[in-house]
Parts: structure tokens; C-alpha cells; sequence
């Protein structure tokens, strides 16, 4: 075998040794060549050694509220929007359609507004006229009527009596 | 809990690793599968960052910033690589910028001082004596500083390399170089740690 620590690339099977992630088949050859190689058997040693001082650097465990934080921070960014369409929000579910309208209406108006002389004139059906008269000239009313009526009653008397 | 899921996606059946599948129903809306996500990644993410900046107060800040975006990107995810891939791309990249902004020096050097009850609480319940537990400082003091004293990315490969146990074609996708790169890196950066720490045999 030829001495891995002589190129990089094959130093990676001393890496791998001392980490324990080669294979079998690879192990015992390296484990072979150590026997005769001071230098590989020093790297060895002393790649293990870094290997177990690492191993005693253990992490502190995470802090109980990290999650809190995190989702605290998640609703408040997220909900932004939300807070700020809050005040609006029932009035939106339960008058959403009204407000629709009423927002195409005065729409609308602005474009009747805007363009007056394109807009059809208004025509005003005679049958929804509804007028509404006092009482005192309703009783001039039929006391005129009763005048012509007795008029014409007495101009179509004459006209007969003058035929005979 | 399975590690590779098979998903059906688009009439092509592709294999997704299980974090991509969480993440794309977080996509969905489900945010329950957020919360499994974070379940799974809170402490490695965090180990990450406290032994890239050696400070835990900083450390779970950067690893908040880390879920965030995980968070925020939800709507554009799509499974390209790895979720632990792109997860420690995320981690790395804050860690690094942490480690350049000459801001946080202040910050960490009063924080630090807090954190020397750190390995008193990593001790386990044999109760060492208390030359026991000097010495074990002393250990730690030294891995500590010949860890911080490795150039960033070097730093950055042997944590992953070592805590993680990441292959090096994962490292080198998180890192953005080539895996020979990575190779180097790491062979240099325990090249120095060799030197450094052999004698602790």
C-alpha cells in the first residue's frame, strides 16, 4: 500500500480511519501499513486524540422558551396584515355585499358625474307622479266641476228646447 | 418516524428525505408540520451555531433568525437539495456574518462571562471532584479556543463534519465549493487541531 499520508487525497483513508467510517476490508489494509509506518501510526494517535477532545465539547442544552420566542416572532411578522385589517373584519363578513354596493354606486355617480352629456335624460314615468293637493283645493275643485256640470246641463237644456 | 418518504409529485414519483416532505406541507399550510420540523433541527441547528460563535445567548438568536426564514421562504420552497442542506446553508451564512460584524465583539465578551456556568450544567450527575472539574475546563477552555482560532470555513466543515457527521458532498453543497474543497478544508483545519490538541491523548 503506499503511505496514504505521502498525498492529500489519500490522507482522506487516515480521516476516515480515525473517524471510524471506513470499511472493513479498507481498515485492515491501512492497520497493516501502520504497523510499518511511524508516520501514519502518529497521525493516527493524534487524529484520535482531536477526535475524543471534540467529543468532550458538548453543547448546552436549548433554552425551554426557544420556541415561545420563535412563535412569537413568527405571529408577530405574519399577522401584520391582519392587525391591521382587524378593525374592518367583521364589518367585512357580515356587511361586505352593502359596502360593495355602496362603493359601485358612488362609483357610478363619479362617472355620471364626470360625464353628464353623455348620460340619457332622465325620463320621469308619469305614473309614479304622485302630487298632493290640500284639502281646500280639493274643495274648490269639485265646486268647479259641479259648476260646469250644472253649465253644460243647462246649455244642452236650451239647445233642445230651441230644436223644438 | 420515517427517515425517506416516497411522495407522488406531479405523475412522477420522487423520493423526498422526510424534513422536505414536512417542509412542503408547511408550504400547504400545515403548521403543525413546522413544528415537527423544529422539533427535529432546534438542537442540532443550535449546537451548530453556539460552537461556530461560542456563545449560547447568540447562538439562539442566530437559530431563531434560521427558523424565520425557514418560515418566511415556505411559500417558495421547492425540494431542490437536501432540507438539512439548505437548513445549514441558512445557519452557516448567519454564523459567519455574526462572526465578521465587529458589532457583536462587545455583545459576546459581556455574554461570555455570563456562559462560564456552561459546562458546570453539561456535567453530568457523577459529581466530579472539584479538580475533576478543573482539569475538564481547562480541557474544554483549550478545544474551545483551538476550535475559534480555525479560519471561519474550516471551523464551519469540522463542526458539520464532526457534529453533524455530514458527508463531504453535503458539506461542500452547504459551503458552495467543490468536495475535494471540502477535503482540503477539513484536512488542514485538523492539521492544526492536531497540533494543538494532540498532546491531550
Amino acid at each position: 500500500m503506499k503511505c496514504p499520508i505521502e498525498t492529500r487525497e489519500n490522507a482522506e483513508l487516515l480521516l476516515a480511519y480515525c473517524t471510524r467510517k471506513l470499511d472493513a476490508e479498507s481498515t485492515a489494509i491501512l492497520e497493516r501499513h501502520m504497523e510499518i509506518c511511524p508516520a501514519c501510526r502518529e497521525f493516527s494517535s493524534g487524529q484520535r486524540a482531536v477526535w475524543e477532545a471534540l467529543d468532550a465539547w458538548e453543547a448546552a442544552p436549548v433554552t425551554l422558551d426557544f420556541d415561545r420566542r420563535l412563535y412569537r416572532r413568527i405571529d408577530r411578522e405574519v399577522s401584520w396584515w391582519q392587525l391591521l385589517m382587524r378593525p374592518f373584519r367583521p364589518v367585512l363578513v357580515r356587511q361586505g355585499l352593502p359596502i360593495v354596493a355602496a362603493a359601485c354606486l358612488v362609483v357610478m355617480a363619479g362617472v355620471l358625474l364626470q360625464h353628464p352629456a353623455s348620460a340619457p335624460p332622465a325620463v320621469q314615468p308619469q305614473s309614479a307622479q304622485v302630487d298632493t293637493f290640500e284639502p281646500d283645493q280639493v274643495e274648490h275643485a269639485l265646486d268647479a266641476m259641479h259648476m260646469l256640470g250644472e253649465f253644460s246641463y243647462r246649455v244642452r237644456g236650451d239647445a233642445a228646447d230651441s230644436k223644438m | 418516524m420515517p427517515e425517506r418518504v416516497k411522495t407522488d409529485m406531479g405523475g412522477a414519483t420522487a423520493a423526498l428525505d422526510y424534513d422536505a416532505e414536512l417542509m412542503l406541507r408547511v408550504k400547504e399550510g400545515d403548521g403543525a408540520s413546522f413544528g415537527l420540523l423544529l422539533e427535529r433541527h432546534r438542537s442540532p441547528v443550535v449546537h451548530f451555531l453556539y460552537r461556530m460563535v461560542q456563545n449560547q445567548a447568540v447562538a439562539e438568536e442566530l437559530a431563531q433568525e434560521v427558523f424565520l426564514r425557514v418560515y418566511r421562504s415556505r411559500s417558495s420552497y421547492e425540494p431542490t437539495a437536501k432540507f438539512t442542506t439548505w437548513l445549514f446553508r441558512i445557519a452557516t451564512h448567519l454564523a459567519l456574518n455574526s462572526l465578521r460584524d465587529r458589532k457583536n465583539e462587545r455583545l459576546q465578551e459581556r455574554l461570555d462571562n455570563d456562559s462560564s456556568d456552561l459546562p458546570a450544567r453539561q456535567v453530568s450527575d457523577r459529581r466530579p471532584s472539584v479538580e475533576q472539574k478543573m482539569v475538564y475546563q481547562a480541557r474544554l477552555e483549550e478545544v474551545r479556543q483551538a476550535v475559534a482560532a480555525l479560519p471561519e470555513k474550516q471551523r464551519a466543515a469540522v463542526l458539520m463534519h464532526k457534529y453533524e457527521e455530514m458527508e463531504y458532498s453535503q458539506i461542500a453543497r452547504v459551503l458552495r465549493c467543490s468536495e475535494s474543497a471540502v477535503k482540503s478544508l477539513l484536512f488542514r483545519a485538523y492539521e492544526t487541531l492536531r497540533a494543538r490538541l494532540a498532546h491531550m491523548a
